[in-house]
């Protein structure tokens, strides 16, 4: 120990090998993605402009496809309700979890704490269920 | 088998009418329906099969007297029971029936059509479940009864089959539609519709099926040509089969 | 841009040319129009015994978006006819088309009301393959023609001087009925 160290040198692990590791997929995405690119700008550049009405319009098996109305049509709301509620719904699951994993080696007051947390969560359960929110018309 | 355009009488013909006899009770009673010049009455050109001269009668069977034999009697007795109890007689419902090589057909009045149908399907003792569909044939030489509309049935319970004829003008082609009997013969209805013109009162949807929606004409009756073009080849035409020189 | 069109010619674009056909040709993805009976054949040809897939070809695409070789096999009828054009119209380019059977290329033994004579009514045909319906040799024999014709396909200002020259030889060129000889 010639330069004044106190101990043995900590071994020291190298950070490069953990990156390493990975840089191969790294590569991977960056020639896929490229390849994709390329492909796609290339074509724009070299390729002629040759549109007809029927190249633009949608494919339905070769007749004239069924006028939509303008934007997609209206959709009905009740696809966003359902959607929100699963949101919400899952959220709480994902904070279950833990509790379920963990669940025994908590105390008591977890358990309180946790059962305070699904009543909370209970009461607008039964406020949707009883306001109509779960019937699909 | 095709008609000549003209009704001939057999006697202009001079034809032998021998099978027409009413004294021995064996030999079936024929209908001439026409007259067959040429092996297939092909008269604009192209028959070259040698049997250009023949002329011959175009023969249907005639209506046949009961007892008609098997279970025809027992079907023909169960629906003039079924036809009463709807009110309609038989006479006036069923113009003549026609027993001939193990099948039956009835010829069928149009107005009672649908009577007619529904009891071949609702009573026990019948129960033809199954309609197979409408074929159109055209006879242009029997005026006021050009367009007939022909019904196969099929019973599977009894494992029957029987066969419905009617019959209407060209100047009134109406038939009634037994879509309500048989929803099935909705597409049938539609096809005998584009191919022989004949109109199905009461059919949900009649609008032409096979040929384009806007086609003129009915392409299977007797008097629609065939619609070929002439075939170019180097230094030569060739016309269409109906225009073909006659070798006759 | 549309730089395909722009290109000068000279030893670079013929070598351009031959790299482009060759890739083209190499992986051309048929669109089924397989209407009849030659579309029984052409399934026989996508089986194992005549392979299309050796030519890079056993991708049927439904879609027309996807598709190079619209293969028209089978009888076009009255009421077929635009929902063909239409079809066609979706292909995007480049694209080639081939009547397969007698009744795609002139309307066959049906010559009457019904069947268009000839699908060259309605699209335009690059390569016409009779038969009735054809034998899977023989339609791989059509497939490997269009295939040279697609080699030689030129690009650019080779294209454009190529095209006039088509359109000289068609104005000029001898009606059918005018080419005496052989009844063939």
């Amino acid at each position: 120990m010639s330069d004044g160290h106190l101990g043995p040198e900590p071994d020291v692990v190298p950070v490069r090998s953990v990156v390493s590791a990975y840089a191969p997929i790294l590569v991977l995405g960056i020639l896929a993605a490229g390849f994709a690119i390329f492909s796609v700008t290339a074509t724009t550049f070299t390729g002629p402009k040759r549109y007809n009405r029927a190249k633009m319009d949608a494919y339905e098996c070769g007749i004239e496809p069924t006028p939509q109305p303008m934007g997609g049509g209206r959709f009905p709301v009740k696809y966003y309700l359902t959607a929100m509620m699963f949101i919400i719904f899952d959220i709480e699951i994902v904070f279950l979890y833990p509790w379920a994993v963990a669940f025994d080696q908590l105390p008591l007051f977890v358990f309180l704490a946790m059962m305070l947390f699904l009543f909370n969560l209970t009461v607008p359960y039964v406020y949707e269920w009883r306001r109509g929110g779960l019937d699909w018309d | 088998m095709s008609d000549d355009q003209t009704p001939v009488s057999p006697a202009e013909a001079g034809l032998e009418v021998a099978a027409r006899t009413t004294s021995t009770s064996e030999l079936p009673e024929l209908e001439i329906v026409g007259v067959r010049h040429g092996a297939f009455s092909a008269v604009d050109g192209g028959d070259t099969s040698g049997f250009g001269g023949l002329v011959a009668p175009i023969v249907m069977p005639g209506p046949t007297l009961p007892p008609y034999g098997g279970w025809f009697d027992d079907a023909a007795e169960e629906l003039a029971l079924s036809l009463a109890d709807r009110g309609v007689p038989m006479e006036s419902a069923v113009e003549k029936v026609v027993v001939d090589r193990g099948e039956i057909t009835f010829f069928v009045r149009r107005e009672h059509l649908l009577t007619f149908a529904t009891a071949l399907r609702d009573e026990p003792a019948l129960r033809f479940e199954m309609c197979m569909g409408v074929n159109g044939v055209h006879y242009p030489g029997d005026t006021g009864r050009e367009l007939h509309a022909v019904y196969p049935f099929l019973s599977i319970t009894h494992n029957r089959r029987l066969r419905v004829e009617v019959t209407c003008a060209d100047a009134d082609p109406h038939i009634p539609s037994i879509t309500s009997v048989y929803p099935a013969n909705d597409w049938h209805e539609r096809e005998t519709y584009d191919f022989f013109g004949i109109i199905f009162d009461g059919h949900p949807s009649l609008t032409r099926i096979e040929m384009p929606d806007d086609w003129p004409g009915h392409p299977q009756r007797k008097d629609y040509p065939l619609g070929g073009i002439p075939v170019e080849y180097k230094g030569a035409e060739v016309p269409p089969p109906d225009q073909r020189r006659s070798y006759t | 841009m549309g730089l395909e069109e722009k290109l000068p010619s000279g030893i670079l674009l013929t070598s351009v040319e031959k790299v482009a056909g060759y890739a083209r040709k190499g992986s051309l993805w048929p669109a089924t129009f397989g209407l009849a009976c030659c579309a029984i054949e052409m399934m026989a040809t996508g089986g194992p015994r005549y392979d299309l897939a050796r030519f890079g070809m056993e991708v049927f695409r439904a879609s027309p978006r996807q598709a190079d070789l619209m293969i028209v096999a089978g009888r076009v009828s009255q009421k077929m006819a635009p929902v063909l054009r239409q079809i066609y119209d979706q292909m995007p380019n480049p694209k080639w088309v081939l009547a397969m059977g007698v009744c795609a290329s002139s309307g066959g033994m049906f010559n009457n009301y019904a069947i268009v004579q000839g699908v060259d009514h309605v699209v335009p045909v690059d390569m016409y393959l009779p038969g009735c319906p054809p034998r899977p040799e023989m339609l791989i024999d059509a497939i490997l023609k269009i295939h040279d014709q697609i080699q030689d396909m030129k690009l650019g200002s080779n294209a454009v001087r190529e095209q006039d020259a088509d359109e000289l030889a068609a104005l000029t060129a001898a009606p059918t009925l005018e080419m005496k000889g052989l009844l063939r």
